[in-house]
C-alpha cells in the first residue's frame, strides 16, 4: 500500500506572531511542519506498520510531498525522519502559491505516484483555509472523508472506515481506495488509528511520534526527488490575494464591581449579555 | 533537525516534569528512557555499536536543549550519557561493551561515574579510594562522594589507585562490598540526585577492570573535554533561558509609567546578560567544533567551561533581579537556574581549577 502524505511549512505555532506593515512578519520565522501535517504523516505511519513490534508492513511506502521554496526540504527532512521514506519538493515560492495552485500540482503528482490514500492535516495552521483536501477530492473525483478523529484500515487495504466527531457524536463512513482522508487532532490518540496488524491492545503515545537519533542520521540519505511547477505542467496561478493583515484588538481591563446589584447593571447596559 | 527534534522534545515532555523534580529534588528516570528509546543516550557512540555515531557539537546541543528547560535533568543525562556511556565505550574492550553498552543505551539502566572523595576533589591523583588484586580479582575500598545519580544509578566508572596508579573499574549495583548512600540534599540542580558510592571489601572481577591497570588517567583526559563542553552548554541552556524570561518580563512589566525595558538599569541587565550568552554561544561550539576521539583541544575546552559557567550564572542574577520579587518566587523558575548555574562553577572542575590548568599550559615552556 501507498500512501501519499502532502505537508506544508508554517511559522512555529508555539512563537509569538508579529505583524509588521500589514503583513506576518517572517524574518527569521522557525518554520516548522503543520501540526495537522504532522498527524497526517502518524496516521500513516501507524496504518503501514505494526505499532507494537515497530516494524513497517511489506511492501508499505509512504511518500511526503511539499511545494516551497529550498528551506522547505527541511520540513520534508523531518517527516522522513519520523518514518516516511520517500519525498518531493515542488520548487515555488510561497507568495506563488494559493490552495488552487497547490491542488492543481497534487493532482499532478498522484497521476504520476498512483497512491491508495491520499493523508492531508485537516487544514494549515497559518492560513486556516480548510481548502486543500475537499478541492483535491473534487478534482479528483475521488471519495474524501475530513476531520478524521480516528481510522481503521480494512484487512483486505480496500477501504478505510473513518470516525468524524460530529455535532450529534462520531458518525462513521466507510470510503473506498483511492481515497482522501484529512486528519483532526484526535487521530493521535493512542488507539485512534487501527489497521488489523498492530494488536488491538496496543496504545501508542498520545500524540505524533519524536524522530529517533536513527531516523535523523536515516533521514539524510533518504531520496527528495526536487521538481517544479512546470514540470507538472501546472499553469494555474493564484486566485487568492492577501489584502491585509492586523492583530486582534487588545482585550480591555477587568473592572471590579462593589457589589451584585452593580454586576448585574453593568452586564445588562454595558456587556449586553443579559 | 537535531536540535529541533531536542527542542521540540524539551517543549512537550520535558519543561513541563522539571518544576515538579526541582522540589521533590527527584530524577525522572522514566524521561531518561524516554531519551533512550530516541537513541539520545548514545549520541557520541559509533553507528556500528548502537549509538548516532555524531560529534561532539551534536552532544553539545543536545545538553543546550535539554538545559533550556531542566537544568537538574541535563545533569542526569550528562553523567549518563558522557560520564558513564561516553566514558566507559572508549576504554572498553568488546566483552564489556556487549554486556553492559545495550542496557546503557537504553536507559534501562543508569550510569555514572565516581572520581571526586570526601578529602579529595580538585586534586584528584591524591585519591584514596585503593585496589588490590587479590588472585583473579580486584578488591577496592574507600568512598566517592557527590556523584550525580548515585541513588538511582545501576553501574558506575570508578576511579581507584591500584598500586599507586589510577586504574578505572567497572562496578554494578549489587555487587558485594558495594553500598550507595542516600540522596544529598543539595542547593540546586535537584532534578538530578547525588550520593556516596561507599567500597568496603568490594571485589569485583578482573573482567572489570576498564582499560589497563593503571590506564585511569588516560581514560579520565579522554573524557574530560567532551564533559566540559556538555557543562558549558547547559551554561548555555541556562543563561538563553534567562535571557528569555527577562525580556518578555519586561516587556510586560511597566514601572514610573513605562515598559521596564525602558529604563536604563533593566537595558544594561538585558544588553549584557544577551552578550554574555552569546558570548557562551560562541566559545562553546567554536571549541566543540575541535574536540573528537582524534582531537583534544584541553586549552579550549577549560577556557569554555570557565567562562560560560560564571557567565551563566551572572545571567541567571540578572534575571531574578529584572524580575524582583517575582523572580525571587519560584513561579518564572529563574531563581531555580540561579541555583542550578551555580554548580556549573564547581562540578566537573572548579573554575580555580580551570584557571590553574589555563595558566599551567600557558607558562609551560
Amino acid at each position: 500500500m501507498k500512501i501519499l502524505v502532502p505537508i506544508k511549512r508554517v511559522p512555529d505555532p508555539a512563537l509569538k506572531t508579529k505583524v509588521k506593515d500589514g503583513a506576518i512578519d517572517l524574518t527569521g520565522a522557525n518554520w516548522v511542519v503543520n501540526p495537522f501535517d504532522e498527524y497526517a504523516v502518524e496516521t500513516a505511519l501507524r496504518l503501514l506498520e505494526n505499532g507494537e513490534a515497530g516494524a513497517r508492513v511489506a511492501g508499505a511506502e509512504i511518500v511526503v510531498v511539499t511545494i516551497g521554496p529550498e528551506d522547505a526540504a527541511q520540513q520534508l527532512r523531518s517527516a522522513l525522519a519520523t518514518g516516511a521514506d520517500r519525498a518531493i519538493r515542488v520548487d515555488a515560492e510561497d507568495k506563488a502559491l494559493d490552495a488552487g495552485v497547490v491542488v492543481a500540482a497534487l493532482v499532478q503528482i498522484i497521476a504520476a505516484e498512483k497512491p491508495d490514500l491520499v493523508i492531508l492535516g485537516k487544514q494549515a495552521v497559518d492560513g486556516d483555509a480548510n481548502q486543500v483536501g475537499q478541492m483535491l477530492a473534487g478534482k479528483l473525483g475521488w471519495a474524501q472523508a475530513t476531520f478524521a478523529a480516528s481510522v481503521e484500515l480494512a484487512a483486505d487495504q480496500k477501504s478505510v472506515l473513518v470516525g468524524r466527531e460530529v455535532d450529534a457524536g462520531v458518525e462513521y463512513k466507510r470510503i473506498g481506495t483511492p481515497g482522501i482522508l484529512t486528519v483532526d487532532l484526535r487521530i493521535v490518540s493512542p488507539h485512534s488509528v487501527k489497521n488489523n496488524v498492530t494488536p488491538a491492545t496496543f496504545a501508542y503515545p498520545d500524540g505524533p511520534r519524536y524522530a529517533s537519533l536513527k531516523g535523523i542520521m536515516a533521514a539524510k540519505k533518504k531520496p527528495m526527488d526536487v521538481k517544479k511547477l512546470s514540470d507538472y505542467g501546472v499553469t494555474t496561478t493564484p486566485v487568492t490575494r492577501e489584502v491585509g493583515i492586523e492583530l486582534p484588538a487588545a482585550r480591555a481591563a477587568g473592572q471590579i464591581v462593589a457589589d451584585i446589584p452593580t454586576l448585574v447593571k453593568k452586564l445588562a447596559d454595558e456587556a449586553k449579555a443579559i | 533537525m537535531l536540535r529541533q527534534t531536542v527542542r521540540d522534545l524539551t517543549r512537550e515532555i520535558v519543561e513541563p516534569q522539571a518544576m515538579a523534580h526541582d522540589e521533590s529534588g527527584t530524577m525522572n528516570r522514566g524521561l531518561l528512557r524516554k531519551l533512550g528509546e530516541l537513541g539520545l543516550l548514545g549520541v557520541t557512540i559509533p553507528e556500528a555499536d548502537g549509538g548516532a555515531g555524531l560529534d561532539a557539537t551534536a552532544s553539545v546541543i543536545v545538553h543546550e536543549e535539554l538545559a533550556y528547560s531542566d537544568p537538574g535533568f541535563a545533569l542526569a543525562y550528562l553523567a549518563h550519557a558522557l560520564l558513564f556511556v561516553n566514558n566507559f565505550y572508549w576504554a572498553a574492550s568488546p566483552a564489556q561493551r556487549a554486556k553492559y553498552l545495550p542496557r546503557t543505551l537504553t536507559g534501562e539502566w543508569i550510569g555514572g561515574m565516581g572520581m571526586t572523595e570526601p578529602s579529595v576533589g580538585t586534586d584528584v591523583l591524591g585519591m584514596q579510594t585503593v585496589a588490590r588484586k587479590v588472585g583473579d580479582e580486584y578488591v577496592l575500598d574507600g568512598r566517592k562522594i557527590f556523584i550525580t545519580n548515585a541513588v538511582e544509578g545501576d553501574v558506575f566508572c570508578a576511579y581507584a589507585k591500584l598500586d599507586e596508579r589510577i586504574t578505572t573499574f567497572v562496578v554494578e549495583r549489587g555487587t558485594p562490598g558495594f553500598s550507595t548512600s542516600d540522596k544529598i540534599p543539595k542547593m540546586g540542580m535537584r532534578a538530578s540526585t547525588m550520593g556516596e558510592l561507599i567500597f568496603d571489601g568490594c571485589r569485583l572481577p578482573a573482567g572489570n577492570l576498564l582499560g589497563r591497570e593503571g590506564g585511569g588517567i588516560t581514560n579520565m583526559m579522554r573524557n574530560l573535554e567532551i564533559e566540559r563542553l556538555g557543562l558549558a552548554a547547559m551554561s548555555l541552556g541556562i543563561a538563553r533561558r534567562c535571557l528569555d524570561v527577562m525580556v518578555a518580563y519586561s516587556m510586560e512589566r511597566r514601572a514610573f509609567g513605562q515598559p521596564l525595558h525602558e529604563l536604563g538599569q533593566i537595558q544594561r541587565y538585558i544588553g549584557e546578560s544577551f552578550a554574555k550568552t552569546e558570548a557562551i554561544r560562541a566559545l562553546t561550539y567554536g571549541v566543540a567544533a575541535t574536540v573528537s576521539p582524534d582531537s583534544r583541544n584541553r586549552l579550549g575546552t577549560d577556557a569554555a567551561k570557565l567562562f560560560a559557567a560564571t557567565a551563566a550564572k551572572e545571567v541567571a542574577d540578572a534575571a531574578v533581579q529584572v524580575l524582583g520579587g517575582y523572580g525571587y518566587c519560584a513561579e518564572y523558575r529563574v531563581e531555580q537556574f540561579l541555583r542550578d548555574a551555580k554548580l556549573i562553577e564547581i562540578g566537573g572542575g572548579t573554575i580555580e581549577a580551570h584557571q590553574k590548568n589555563i595558566t599551567r599550559d600557558l607558562t609551560r615552556r
